[in-house]
């Protein structure tokens, strides 16, 4: 095992996948929460709003999932 | 089923705490089960013809008899239509998104039966984790509006991209290059990757959860009180099946969304 980079690939790649997976989360908490304060502050916009939160959403959520497929191509390369 | 996915016996309920596969392309791949002029049928593919069936079918049997009064069936059917006429078509691309109408509505009831395959009892394989479908979709997706983009706002589409006047002088070179990157290349990968590892993701997690449940709670003669795992797991799975009908109808939702954003941005290039 000394010196054997390539039995570290796979736990990496694990490592990278959860430091890929912070910035999206955070970046889901903030929409879905400043979402949560509008519409508590204008109901009547609820459905405008929750689209654009879906969006915003998916938008950052893209990262995530990116980071997600990565991890499997480079723990099975 | 076609092949027995993560067998028990393969599974070391003495030292691991949960049932892994050795390698996760056994849970996508399936033999083949007939070969027609070349092609190679797998239950994939079947599994995609019977979506394409079922969409059709539950359009065609939901709207077949305008009544006054529509039977339930009828309603949620007409419920669902009108979501996607009104609160995506209308709303996102204004009074002219009646006219991609059909695809949106196609391209939405297909995903919606191909993500709830996912949870569908007997059949449990999303087609969507497999990316050839979403990569095709995102690809129709792409050419319609790089064709609509094109074909409203000639070769400015491109130009104004690259060369954006909204821009202060200085910037432009830097935002045009980002938007060119966006638009033109990052918009249909992010748009098939998101479907495809949500899908698989769930489709990962619900496998090995509820596998993991049956084959240790099974093994509990055999290796005693650790045995009660198998409770937790299958109790985490049954959770996680209920998320992933919510998640399916949710990636659905959102694919056809933003295919409409995308038709619609191209429509209404002048921000």
């Amino acid at each position: 095992m000394e010196g054997n980079i390539e039995a570290l690939v796979g736990p990496l790649s694990l490592v990278g996948y959860g430091l890929g997976a912070i910035g999206p989360g955070i970046g889901i908490g903030i929409v879905a929460g400043n979402a949560i304060t509008a519409m508590a502050r204008q109901p009547e916009m609820q459905g405008t709003i929750r689209t654009t939160m879906f969006l915003g959403i998916a938008l950052t959520e893209a990262l995530a999932l990116i980071g997600f497929v990565l991890f499997f191509i480079a723990s099975a390369g | 089923m076609a092949q027995v996915i993560l067998a028990a016996s393969e599974c070391d309920v003495v030292n691991e705490v949960i049932c892994a596969p050795a390698n996760v392309n056994e849970l996508f791949e399936f033999p083949t089960i007939f070969t027609i002029g070349g092609f190679e049928v797998t239950r994939t593919i079947i599994l995609m013809f019977l979506a394409a069936f079922v969409a059709v079918g539950i359009l065609y049997f939901g709207l077949r008899k305008q009544q006054l009064v529509p039977t339930k069936f009828g309603a949620a059917v007409e419920g669902m239509v009108g979501f996607v006429r009104d609160g995506i078509a209308r709303d996102v691309i204004g009074p002219e998104g009646t006219k991609y109408l059909p695809y949106l509505m196609a391209m939405f009831f297909f995903l919606l039966v191909g993500n709830l395959f996912e949870v569908t009892p007997l059949i449990n394989f999303p087609i969507t984790s497999r990316m050839a479908i979403p990569a095709f979709l995102a690809l129709v997706t792409y050419v319609i509006f790089m064709f609509v983009g094109f074909a409203r706002n000639n070769f400015r589409y491109l130009l104004d991209t690259i060369w954006p006047k909204a821009v202060p002088i200085g910037l432009r070179w830097l935002v045009g290059l980002i938007e060119l990157f966006s638009i033109f290349i990052l918009r249909p990968i992010t748009l098939a990757v998101r479907l495809f590892a949500n899908m698989v993701a769930g489709h990962l997690m619900l496998t090995l959860l509820l596998t993991s449940g049956v084959i240790f709670v099974a093994a509990i003669p055999e290796i005693g009180v650790k045995g009660t795992i198998g409770v937790f797991w299958f109790g985490l799975g049954l959770f996680m099946f209920l998320l992933e009908i919510l998640i399916g109808v949710l990636q659905a939702y959102i694919f056809t969304l933003l295919t409409a954003i995308y038709i619609e941005s191209s429509i209404h290039f002048e921000h």
